[in-house]
């Protein structure tokens, strides 16, 4: 839209609904909107470089909706950004930072404030004054800075209520009541406000240039001005105590000097005292009290102090983002060497004093917990909760770079510290259970193995080892010592590729979580311990496990966290089957997930394009170091669905039912876009490849079918790429010997198996070994001469259409039998309830309770198995986004 | 039993090396032992020493460790002399071991004497009815006999039992069985009565209690699924002996195994098993003979049969399995022959299958020659009898007989050395005739049901 348009536009609308509108007002009361237009003459010649956006602003008064508005603010200011008046604005734009949104959000809702003024508006006046006072207020502790605007926005709306409150005792007509009571409201809320900048806006009124210069040259807080305007700000909330007031003289010396004298030993606990009763209130200024405990930290001097500090000052710095952003990374990091320091004390001092989640309050808190039996004192808190809240920060944080930039990157290195505390935690969960407690009664440890477990294992081998050894050099070899482990400590000479010390890492972690009375811990444990055994190709293991836990059955009731790594343990047992060369295992594990047009939300990469993304929603997404490749998943499951289909569709040729038997929709669906094209060109993208190569193979070329899938870039993905596709090789072979036969097989009379073998350059061996089993199954009329060495076709077996529709018609009328003798063997609905629909289940063959049974039963079923519990994802998306 | 402890004797040996290697190689008895019973696993030694696979002294001293513990004190010793090269200086605690066997046997006689008495008079036995607690009211009130004498009893079975002497001990638990109401000391008895019947060869009997463990274990609701799967692996293990033993054996094995519930546990516990269902299975096919209705049930269990194998593939593989995996699942008709001479090896040295080994291997190539005829068109008869195992002469009159047995279309073209096979083509007409020959029986069959029902319902 081209710049000129948008304003004239905007501006043309604008006029016309000011003239509507301000009629509207001169109807109600004359007077008023002459004293309006004088004080709105006013108000733009003091800001004149916002006069456009005012005017566009003002457009939109006559809209009841607050909501409507703002949206329409921001167009406006977005438009009034291109005109070069707000130069300031625009270099703001380009940089983007949250303090420069945030300043911006504090214009927009000024500008709104302006509007509102001409009106006489005061309601939207109210409501945006509390909005601006709301940014301002995070301005202040977030960038320690409060911006001109609102300084002089303050002044400003003073001065215009406290004309308004004159001209309202002058005027014949009254307010409407919502706005008289909107106007005292605001007065008073001025003037409450105002008192807390009182020194910024006298510096302000003194010299407004010379404020704002200072304010942009300095990048730091100016200490005086946010000491007393914290100092202000405490004293004005009424919660708190007189102990609070004395810390806040205090901290006026904290802030100028640096250092502490107030802050002895003796009053930790009053000050801690003191934070725990502001806790959740509000007005409340968190940043104050964190560095408030951080002066305690530093002089308490017992480990009880220490611990009891720590274990106040963790969550508080975690509470200074609010809900639904992220942590800063500064923020993040000094909680995580609290948590760290935390854990010094505590292993310092693990005979004396111990953290536990059962512990109960101490009666005195400055005495602090009575010794228990074992001579151990019991603090109330829970490092597991920590632990857990510094992992959700993280994995928030990674939610939210982009995960192509060097940040994140950088960012992901954090999580070796991370990884090492869980390791800390566990460990000292471990030390401090009871003689001969087992492990899996401990819900705290529980939670932590999974948090481990959910760092490990998606992983290949030589990561895990890595980041084992890492976390491993940097605790200390005492604390490990103490008793019996659940997880082995790494040693030196464990090769970097060694399977074995990951899959018994995650073996124990898991015997443990399977324990858990909580399913959600139970399966959990189990999705990820099929994930990984996927992982490191152990196939057989994973999909027997898969079966075992028969969690296919109750999936669809489960977390969406856990249904997403279902549909991951899934994936991942198919892209296994793929690795080893079981093309038809790989293929059916596949089907239902890959034809889904919601994978990417299946998996948690990504969420749906249209319609309404909610907050929880984003939450769940995996960060994306997590992410299955989409592209090599897809090349997989159409390169498996290729072997299976292009045979079929050959066997199949023109007949009636060529249509019906589909194994894989979405790629006859791609070869058919494929073919319709006019003009193809060479292959670009995997997806090409796999097209050509499918139509290559099909045409009986097996060679340029095999070069096409084998040039596929992304097998380089994959960590044995040259065997993977030696094995392909093979396959397109065997799958192209099928193909020929089928299609060309009616143009023979015979066909010498010599010349077979050399075609394909299989063995004879071979070629007769899949030939006689297409003979035997029946998929072609031919036979084997001895003799000759060659495949003699059977003429005559043809079938006419009628021919094939009567053996349809026949073999759906056994099919109607079967079933009816089916009802009839189970019917006791049939007679019981009259309810005939529907064939009745097959009655129980296995034993009442009898797990193994079910297990293998449904093993038996074997193809159809996965086909099922794939057949549930497409139920899923509903819970996915519920 | 490690691998280690095999010892090649090539002198004395009719097996060649690589014979003896892959009987070693697919030697089961080592699977078998954890679930069968000390008393049970001796006749494995036993037939393990005959066929002189492993070195004599290992066994020796593997019978030892095995009966060390039994309380066979008078066999053991003698083990022990001769394991100790005829030395007389028999350990302490085995003549320490006897006295406390004797003295035990003693005690129980005593203790037991009171019920086995009762049993001697046919009066009481005439007053005991089909009521356990009724029964043990009665005897307690008339012949003051208490639960604690039964459970002397059977005490004093499972001594016996270990002892060796296995008819007494099959008697005793047979009287246990009879009074207590205590369902655990009922199923530990008939476990016992199994074990002491197939160690006395009393196959008949022996039916009879696996037909009573098996609804045991598949009846009762176990608590505990794991506990099941266990019994069932243990019914699986026992019951070889009388199956194989038996007329009629494979048949009723075939029954068993091919049930739910215990292919899924052999599936699950116990792969290995998969070769005497092989066995069975394959040994049972009587051809022709079997008549139709035995084609067509033979037909099924090979279809579950290789439908197992291709599944346990990965789990358990021997010589057997991999026979019928490259006949009907590969269709590599050299690789099942060369299947098939290492399956006879080990057919001749298992314990089970010695006696099976012919039928086997007949009807092995039964197999392999039908199937191939089912597929090829012209077949050399020579090319037919090397792939058999046999030679031209054999071979032709083999083929003979499969033509005349089987009715096949197919000729010998004896200047050529040649079969013709003729392989009719279906006639489509034919094809809709057969497939819905029965609809019009069933669906009465059906209808008449269900009116039945409502009218039962009705009524």
């Amino acid at each position: 839209m081209s710049k000129f348009f948008a304003g004239s536009d905007s501006e043309s609308s604008s006029s016309d609904e000011e003239l509507y509108s301000s009629s509207g007002e001169e109807d109600k009361d004359v007077s008023s909107s002459e004293e309006e237009s004088s004080e709105e003459d006013d108000s733009e010649d003091e800001s004149s470089d916002e006069e456009s956006d005012e005017e566009t602003g003002g457009a939109k008064k006559g809209t009841p909706g607050y909501y409507m508005r703002n949206q329409f603010l921001k167009g406006g200011s977005s438009a009034g950004a291109d005109s070069d008046e707000e130069s300031e604005d625009e270099g703001k734009r380009i940089v983007k930072s949250a303090k420069d949104k945030l300043v911006d959000e504090i214009d927009a809702s000024i500008k709104a404030i302006e509007n509102a003024k001409r009106i006489n508006d005061w309601v939207a006046i109210s409501g945006e004054f509390d909005k601006v006072n709301r940014l301002a207020e995070r301005a202040g502790k977030q960038y320690s800075t409060t911006p001109p605007q609102y300084i002089n926005m303050l002044m400003e709306l003073d001065e215009f209520a406290q004309e308004a409150v004159k001209n309202e005792k002058q005027a014949k007509k009254k307010m409407n009541a919502s706005n008289s009571r909107a106007l005292n409201t605001i007065k008073q809320r001025i003037k409450k406000t105002s008192k807390g900048f009182e020194t910024k806006i006298a510096a302000y009124k003194s010299d407004p240039e010379l404020y704002q210069r200072e304010l942009k040259g300095e990048t730091t807080p100016q200490p005086e001005a946010t000491a007393s305007f914290k100092k202000t700000t405490v004293a004005s909330t009424t919660s708190t105590t007189v102990a609070a007031a004395d810390d806040n003289d205090g901290f006026s010396t904290v802030g100028k000097a640096g250092k502490v004298l107030q802050y002895t030993p003796e009053n930790i606990f009053k000050t801690l005292i003191s934070i725990v009763e502001s806790r959740g209130k509000k007005n409340t200024d968190r940043a104050e009290q964190i560095k408030t405990l951080e002066e305690l930290n530093k002089v308490a001097t017992t480990p009880y102090q220490k611990i009891s500090v720590l274990l106040m000052l963790i969550p508080i710095r975690f509470d200074l983002t609010s809900a639904g952003s992220v942590v800063p990374t500064q923020n993040w990091k000094a909680a995580e060497q609290d948590i760290r320091a935390l854990f010094t004390v505590l292993e310092e001092n693990a005979s004396t004093y111990r953290v536990s989640e059962s512990a109960s309050e101490p009666e005195d808190i400055e005495e602090g917990p009575t010794a228990g039996p074992d001579g151990v004192k019991e603090i109330p808190g829970s490092v597991t909760s920590l632990i857990e809240r510094l992992d959700d920060e993280f994995t928030r944080a990674l939610q939210n770079i982009d995960p192509h930039t060097t940040e994140y990157v950088d960012r992901l290195r954090d999580e070796a510290d991370l990884y090492t505390l869980i390791i800390r935690g566990q460990l000292y969960l471990e030390s401090s259970l009871k003689q001969g407690q087992q492990p899996h009664t401990s819900e705290a440890l529980s939670r932590l193995l999974v948090r481990r477990l959910d760092h490990i294992y998606y992983k290949p081998t030589s990561v895990i080892i890595n980041s084992e050894r890492d976390a491993w050099d940097k605790i200390r070899s005492a604390d490990v010592t103490s008793k019996q482990l659940i997880t082995p400590r790494i040693s030196g000479d464990v090769a970097v590729t060694d399977k074995s010390y990951t899959i018994q890492l995650i073996d124990r972690i898991c015997s443990v979580l399977y324990q858990q009375q909580s399913t959600i811990f139970r399966s959990k444990a189990m999705l990820s311990h099929i994930y990984h055994y996927a992982l490191n190709d152990y196939y057989f293991k994973a999909r027997d496990l898969f079966l075992m836990s028969h969690l296919q059955s109750s999936i669809h009731t489960a977390d969406p966290t856990i249904q997403v790594l279902y549909n991951r343990a899934l994936v991942q047992v198919g892209l296994c089957a793929f690795r080893i060369g079981l093309i038809v295992e790989c293929q059916q594990s596949l089907q239902e997930i890959c034809s889904s047009s919601r994978l990417k939300e299946l998996l948690g990469q990504g969420v749906t394009k249209f319609g309404q993304v909610s907050a929880p929603d984003k939450q769940r997404l995996l960060p994306f170091h997590m992410h299955i490749n989409l592209e090599l998943l897809e090349c997989v499951y159409l390169t498996a669905s290729l072997l299976i289909e292009i045979p079929l569709m050959a066997s199949l040729g023109n007949s009636i039912d060529a249509k019906k038997k589909i194994v894989s929709k979405p790629f006859r669906r791609m070869l058919d876009y494929h073919d319709r094209q006019v003009f193809s060109g060479p292959a670009e993208n995997t997806r090409d490849h796999i097209m050509q190569a499918g139509k290559a193979l099909l045409n009986g070329d097996w060679t340029s079918s095999r070069d096409l899938l084998t040039s596929i870039k992304i097998w380089s993905l994959l960590s044995n790429a040259e065997e993977i596709k030696t094995m392909l090789g093979v396959k397109v072979q065997e799958e192209g010997l099928r193909t020929y036969i089928f299609n060309y097989g009616s143009c023979y009379q015979s066909l010498s198996i010599s010349i077979l073998s050399s075609l394909f350059e299989l063995s004879e061996r071979k070629v007769s070994a899949i030939v006689s089993k297409m003979i035997a199954t029946e998929e072609i009329a031919a036979a084997l001469d001895q003799k000759s060495n060659s495949i003699v076709f059977r003429k005559g077996v043809e079938l006419s259409n009628l021919q094939v529709l009567a053996q349809a018609l026949a073999d759906k009328s056994v099919q109607l039998a079967e079933r009816n003798e089916r009802l009839a063997a189970g019917g006791h609905q049939l007679s019981e309830q009259g309810n005939t629909s529907g064939p009745n289940k097959p009655s129980g063959q296995s034993g009442q309770g009898d797990r193994y049974n079910n297990d293998r039963s449904s093993n038996q079923r074997g193809q159809n198995r996965q086909g099922n519990s794939g057949r549930r994802e497409n139920q899923q998306p509903r819970p996915i986004r519920a | 039993m490690s691998e280690s402890t095999s010892e090649v004797q090539p002198q004395r040996e009719p097996l060649t090396p690589e014979g003896l290697a892959i009987a070693v190689k697919y030697d089961l008895t080592e699977k078998l032992m954890p679930h069968l019973d000390r008393h049970l696993i001796f006749p494995l030694l036993e037939s393990l020493s005959s066929k002189e696979l492993y070195d004599e002294h290992t066994l020796l001293q593997l019978k030892y460790d095995l009966l060390k513990d039994a309380s066979m004190v008078d066999y053991t010793i003698s083990l022990w002399k001769e394991l100790h090269d005829g030395s007389e200086n028999v350990p302490e605690e085995l003549i320490q071991q006897k006295d406390d066997v004797l003295k035990q046997l003693e005690t129980y006689e005593k203790s037991t004497s009171r019920v086995l008495e009762v049993f001697e008079d046919p009066e009481a036995r005439a007053n005991l009815k089909q009521d356990k607690v009724a029964n043990l009211q009665f005897l307690e009130s008339k012949y003051q006999i208490t639960g604690d004498m039964i459970n002397d009893l059977y005490k004093y079975g499972q001594l016996q039992y270990n002892c060796g002497k296995y008819h007494a001990a099959s008697d005793l638990l047979y009287h246990v069985r009879i009074l207590t109401t205590d369902s655990n000391l009922i199923t530990s008895a008939t476990w016992g009565k199994f074990a002491a019947d197939i160690l006395t060869l009393q196959w008949e009997a022996v039916a009879e209690e696996l037909q009573k463990l098996r609804d045991i274990v598949d009846q009762r609701s176990f608590a505990d699924p794991l506990t099941q799967l266990h019994h069932r692996t243990w019914i699986i293990h026992w019951s070889l002996f009388p199956f194989f033993n038996i007329e009629n054996g494979k048949e009723s094995l075939c029954d068993l195994f091919f049930s739910s519930a215990y292919i899924n546990t052999i599936q699950a516990s116990c792969p290995w098993i998969l070769r005497y269902l092989t066995a069975a299975v394959v040994a049972m096919n009587k051809g022709p003979s079997g008549g139709h209705h035995g084609n067509i049930i033979f037909q099924k269990r090979l279809k579950d049969l290789i439908r197992v194998v291709g599944q346990e593939k990965y789990e358990y593989q021997d010589p057997l399995t991999e026979f019928i995996r490259a006949l009907y699942i590969d269709y590599d008709f050299e690789e099942a022959q060369a299947k098939l001479s290492e399956a006879e090896i080990i057919l001749n040295n298992d314990f089970f299958l010695a006696d099976s080994a012919e039928a086997f291997l007949e009807s092995a190539r039964h197999l392999i020659s039908e199937l191939y005829c089912r597929i090829h068109q012209r077949i050399d008869v020579n090319q037919l009898s090397t792939r058999l195992n046999l030679s031209t002469e054999q071979g032709e009159k083999w083929i003979a007989n499969l033509i005349q047995g089987t009715k096949m279309d197919a000729k010998i073209d004896e200047s050529e050395g040649l079969v013709i096979m003729n392989h009719p083509v279906a006639n489509v007409y034919q094809q809709v005739i057969e497939k819905t020959k029965g609809l019009t029986f069933r669906s009465n069959q059906v209808l008449s049901q269900a009116v039945n029902k409502h009218d039962a319902l009705v009524s």
